[in-house]
């Protein structure tokens, strides 16, 4: 998908959402979902970014997640950094763990990459609720409360404070997608995109596996321990339960939905996801099944999910076009001498 | 240019280059041979810098052993692959440019890109993906993106392979005008030795990894062991 496109779908998703809280600000509970919506298609974009685009099958991506606003939580409640200083501290804390996890993951190749960084998930859990974690404030299995809103300019914002909240979210959510979007139309997204086709190739035409693969590794971990962090001081409290499966499973349905690699589809995902996932709410334990049944219809039917419908569209307009200068270059060489 | 000093490689018990020497020298087609299996490409991997080796290879003067592949590249050596590699996600002129831009040492060009481009007759694709290309616009295309990193020597592996007569012919045709016509460096590994003796001079014959000769395609074609573990009686070189 070229940059315009992209810009396109981007500027009227996020203009469409952008315009809602004028009319849901006074329902706390539209106000949480399109909140909700905004942080998780910037980390579920981090996860397209490298597992679509640079083919690295990492599952770390709530890991990191939940590095993010741990470490947030932990320099503001017992270092009493400020807010808006320890979110961008807890992203640059989460990039650094992110290049420490991807520096092994060089060496492998895409399922022992996923066992790997699943691992490191799983690890975390029993690091946060022990006496390691404990030491460095984690809260053990209690987690952490009371970590403070955001405060900038003599406002909170938190989720007592939930429209300017939203709309501090979506400030950084346009930086970061334009980081995104930067990132993709650059020789760095050209540089991506050939490591996942092919490696060999691309290093015999000089691009480093090495450096191009730790560079994804941290700028997804960075802008993933970002929004953590960010999620961390509107709900001012904390636990490892964030680790659970079910985010993890809702996180890898937005960008099947999205359509994997196939930017800013993934933002899509996470819209058509995250409300299903609430409007499904009442289902109780009936919900992830039908969000698993639709996972199974879109993989069937739209395989590069919703962003795929678009893909087919401009596909066969380009078909056609093709089709026209071959039959126009085949006719002047029939007339040529 | 390019000189391979007692260069050995073991997989486990098994020596797929055992102990070679050879040396290229500037403005040359230098041939490769050999049964398959020969250690052939493993040469080339080696050169390259895909596998640690023993021994020690120079270029132009300086000692390439164990460096890593993409500083290769950018120091002035370039491949292709004997089974088409190419970037599904991009399209040939992004291709070509990725080479450009990674591959030389010096700024990026990008109108020697779009030379390239032409040099290789793909024009007419240059906005396609590459998956849309047949067997021969993708053996076109590694050879595109090998040069816009402006090598000083283009390694082609079997590039005859899979093609029919009058491809192979444009194929040769495109090895002959990179060496003649940009006095680039032509390493070449070649079953099809009417293609072979047409293009290279010096050839060297490789078994097992071990050299069994280097010589002039005439001396190549009449030397009895070559015939024998290699060409056959009835070849018709």
């Amino acid at each position: 998908m070229n940059a315009k496109s992209m810009v396109t779908i981007l500027a009227v998703t996020y203009g469409f959402l952008g315009i809602l809280p004028l009319f849901l600000g006074d329902s706390s509970i539209y106000m949480r979902i399109l909140t909700m919506i905004l942080i998780w298609s910037v980390v579920a974009s981090c996860w397209d970014l490298i597992m679509g685009y640079a083919g690295i099958f990492s599952f770390g991506q709530v890991a990191f997640y939940v590095i993010g606003a741990y470490s947030s939580a932990i320099l503001s409640v017992s270092l009493n950094v400020t807010p808006i200083v320890s979110i961008f501290m807890a992203g640059t804390i989460t990039a650094i763990i992110g290049v420490i996890i991807g520096l092994p993951c060089l060496k492998l190749a895409g399922p022992y990459i996923a066992l790997v960084t699943f691992a490191f998930q799983l690890a975390l859990e029993p690091f946060l609720k022990g006496p390691l974690g404990k030491a460095i404030g984690s809260g053990g299995s209690r987690g952490i409360i009371s970590v403070p809103p955001i405060h900038i300019f003599g406002m909170d914002f938190s989720s007592s404070e939930l429209v300017p909240y939203f709309y501090l979210t979506l400030v950084l959510t346009l930086i970061c997608s334009a980081v995104i979007v930067v990132i993709l139309k650059s020789h760095w997204g050209t540089a991506f995109l050939a490591l996942k086709d092919s490696e060999d190739f691309a290093a015999s035409l000089g691009v480093s596996a090495f450096k191009y693969k730790l560079l994804v590794f941290a700028v997804t971990s960075f802008i993933t321990g970002l929004f953590g962090a960010l999620y961390v001081h509107y709900v001012g409290i904390l636990s490892t339960r964030m680790l659970s499966m079910e985010v993890f499973t809702v996180l890898l349905i937005m960008i099947v939905v999205g359509g994997i690699g196939q930017y800013p589809g993934v933002v899509l995902g996470a819209v058509v996801t995250v409300t299903m996932n609430e409007l499904l709410r009442p289902m109780g334990i009936y919900r992830l099944l039908i969000m698993g049944g639709m996972v199974v219809v879109i993989v069937l039917l739209l395989p590069d999910g919703v962003t795929g419908l678009i893909r087919k569209f401009s596909v066969f307009r380009m078909t056609k076009k093709r089709t026209e200068q071959l039959k126009h270059r085949n006719e002047t060489h029939e007339s040529s001498p | 240019m390019l000189k391979a000093i007692n260069i050995t490689k073991k997989f486990g018990a098994l020596a797929a280059v055992d102990d070679l020497s050879f040396e290229v020298e500037e403005g040359q087609v230098f041939g490769i041979a050999g049964p398959n299996g020969a250690g052939k490409s493993t040469l080339y991997n080696l050169i390259t810098g895909f596998y640690k080796y023993e021994g020690k290879i120079e270029f132009d003067g300086q000692n390439i052993t164990g460096l890593p592949t993409h500083k290769i590249a950018r120091l002035g050596i370039s491949r292709t692959f004997q089974i088409p590699q190419i970037f599904e996600s991009l399209t040939v002129e992004e291709s070509v440019n990725l080479g450009g831009r990674f591959g030389s040492s010096g700024k990026y060009d990008s109108g020697y890109c779009d030379e390239m481009i032409s040099f290789a007759s793909l024009e007419q694709e240059r906005s396609d993906k590459t998956d849309l290309l047949n067997l021969l616009g993708k053996k076109r295309l590694m050879i595109a993106a090998a040069m816009a990193t402006k090598p000083k020597i283009l390694m082609v592996d079997e590039p005859m392979a899979g093609l029919n007569a009058l491809e192979i012919k444009q194929m040769t045709n495109l090895i002959k005008k990179i060496n003649q016509d940009l006095n680039i460096t032509v390493i070449i590994i070649e079953h099809f030795m009417k293609v072979l003796t047409e293009l290279a001079n010096p050839i060297l014959v490789i078994e097992n990894g071990s050299e069994i000769c280097t010589g002039t395609p005439e001396e190549i074609t009449s030397n009895p062991e070559v015939i024998a573990c290699y060409l056959g009686d009835t070849h018709d070189a």
